[in-house]
């Protein structure tokens, strides 16, 4: 391989990026262009530079490196450093991408740059490894989401989302305060937010329980609830059994 | 202290002390009535006037038991707070028994003129029978209590180390810190030395105070600024101590690793999630009475961390009921952007 792979490390430990810098010096294959100490630095310096490879920690300060992943927009090959993640050491264990357990040794590092360097020979260079990971399936449901609105990144505590409407690829996120377009599926959510709280009413919303005010029949065999903002949402046939449940009547 | 009466707090001791002044009444009764001869109707009278009355009047004894305990109280004062409580209680008990009497005794007048002197000495002696009796039951009950309170301490001592250890083997803060090791082994082995005997020394210290409750608060701030320095070496300018401790305060005595959940908190709720420096603020002052430490950190607001009291404060907690009987000398606030939490020690 002529050119080397374009690198970005995304560390918050200043020691923990020193070590790979030092490692990395030796290995003809990587030239590193950025450095980055969180993830919003990270998220702006990728969509920038566009790097082949991203080493990224998962523990940071403010955003996760999974919730990194979910707001960019260009997806590059990642190697996940991390010393430790119930979650994703499940989701490596299925490969969905590289890893390096801290600490690691050189020849580790090396291996993993190999790996990389030979997938994005066969594959290119645009990974799907953000989609991979976050769509594999959590053990424990969501407490916070994380969203982009043009160059504002905001955390949302889960409590605040009212309900989610699908738009296509995207969902439509609204809160008390405002609203937020997201990457993601509605399956996804589904599975992500705590079925005791939020509640599928119909193939594009999910609304969270405490905020219905009312459920009105509509037609025959048709429902709309009605929020605490009077909003009106449609229920379908499966939607309104759910919300049976949920409700206990 | 357990204030509340016996009778209330172990009703099973109630019944048995009813049980027996009714048997010993209902034998009084028929000792008056088949021995020495008294219609039964008056023997009910003569006996129940002053039985039962004491039975009811004496309970109180109790009160004047638990506030003239013999800890605290010289002998002279206890024997006139008696001789004062007695006198109180037996003219009572005579003052109902003579109502009761003359309301339902036929020839009320010379019976009492008979045995007026009897009953009052009767009515001393069993002041001091009750006396016995309820320093008796108060005694077992301290006792029992701190049987309890020990193996209660012992537990939560075992639980704070248990803490301890598995906070030190925390994945996060055991291999983030190996890691930082693995790379000063390159840049500034000195340091990686000087990191790889605080960890030891933390670990250590965990280890080694298996059953001792109380440490100096020097020794106890020691083994918090080795934790500290570890965490100063991986977060660097973010994690900025700074120590304010007023002199004189290293001797105070402190519960054994009372301290560390405090620091992890401050690191993991505001310096983990940082991207400035956080400064973590240690003040320290005292008196003979209190040693009081306040742990000051930023942190932010808008991070949403997963919320809920940890294990360690509530061990904190536990532990300060235990040895002080007070939960409450552990106070924290939480206010915009700065979390503050502040444990007052007492000391003897």
């Amino acid at each position: 391989m002529t050119e080397k792979l374009r690198t970005i490390i995304v560390e918050d430990e200043e020691l923990a990026r020193s070590l790979m810098k030092s490692f990395l010096k030796n290995n003809d294959k990587i030239e590193i262009i950025a450095e980055c100490e969180n993830g919003f630095e990270g998220i702006k310096t990728i969509n920038e530079l566009k790097p082949d490879l991203v080493f990224l920690d998962i523990q940071m300060p403010k955003i996760t490196g999974f919730e990194m992943l979910e707001l960019l927009e260009y997806k590059p090959q990642i190697i996940f450093a991390t010393a430790y993640d119930k979650y994703a050491l499940k989701a490596f264990e299925f490969n969905a991408a590289d890893y390096l357990l801290k600490p690691y040794s050189k020849e580790r590092l090396f291996e993993a740059v190999d790996k990389v360097a030979s997938k994005i020979e066969s594959e290119g260079k645009i990974s799907d490894v953000a989609e991979k990971i976050s769509n594999f399936p959590r053990e424990e449901f969501l407490d916070r989401v994380v969203v982009k609105d043009r160059h504002k990144i905001s955390i949302i505590p889960v409590d605040q989302i009212r309900y989610i409407e699908s738009m296509d690829d995207y969902v439509m996120i609204y809160t008390k305060t405002g609203k937020h377009l997201k990457q993601k599926t509605m399956k996804y959510f589904e599975s992500a937010l705590n079925p005791k709280d939020y509640t599928r009413i119909h193939r594009s919303y999910i609304v969270k329980v405490d905020e219905i005010n009312e459920i009105q029949q509509y037609e025959k065999e048709s429902y709309i609830v009605i929020l605490h903002d009077k909003t009106k949402l449609k229920v379908s046939k499966t939607g309104y059994k759910n919300l049976k449940v949920v409700l206990n009547y | 202290m357990e204030l509340r009466h016996p009778f209330i707090t172990n009703p099973r001791l109630a019944i048995y002390y009813g049980l027996f002044w009714l048997v010993a009444g209902s034998a009084m009764v028929m000792i008056s009535t088949f021995v020495s001869g008294v219609s039964f109707g008056i023997s009910i009278v003569e006996v129940f006037s002053f039985v039962i009355t004491y039975a009811l009047i004496g309970s109180a004894i109790w009160y004047v038991i638990k506030f003239t305990t013999l800890e605290d109280h010289s002998v002279s004062n206890i024997l006139f707070a008696h001789l004062i409580a007695a006198s109180i209680i037996v003219f009572i008990w005579m003052y109902f028994g003579v109502v009761i009497i003359k309301l339902l005794h036929s020839d009320s007048d010379e019976w009492i003129k008979k045995i007026i002197v009897v009953r009052i000495f009767f009515g001393y002696m069993l002041y001091i029978i009750y006396v016995i009796f309820f320093y008796a039951v108060n005694y077992y009950q301290g006792f029992k209590e701190k049987v309890i309170n020990e193996s209660k301490l012992i537990s939560l001592v075992k639980e704070a180390e248990l803490h301890a250890l598995k906070s030190q083997i925390n994945p996060h803060f055991l291999f983030n810190s190996l890691n930082s090791i693995s790379s000063l082994t390159m840049t500034d082995p000195a340091r990686a030395q000087e990191m790889v005997i605080n960890l030891s020394q933390l670990m250590r210290y965990s280890l080694k105070h298996n059953q001792k409750e109380m440490v100096s608060f020097q020794q106890e701030l020691g083994n918090n600024k080795l934790y500290l320095n570890i965490e100063k070496v991986r977060f660097g300018s973010k994690l900025n101590p700074v120590f304010e401790i007023e002199d004189g305060c290293s001797n105070a005595e402190i519960p054994n690793m009372i301290l560390q959940p405090l620091y992890e908190n401050a690191i993991k709720y505001g310096v983990y999630e940082a991207t400035e420096t956080v400064d973590v603020i240690t003040h320290c002052k005292c008196n003979s009475k209190v040693l009081e430490i306040t742990i000051s950190n930023t942190f932010d607001p808008n991070v949403q961390s997963k919320k809920g009291e940890g294990i360690g404060l509530r061990n904190i907690r536990e532990r300060l009921q235990v040895i002080y009987g007070n939960p409450h000398l552990l106070q924290t606030n939480s206010d915009n952007n700065k979390f503050t939490v502040t444990l007052s020690v007492p000391q003897n």
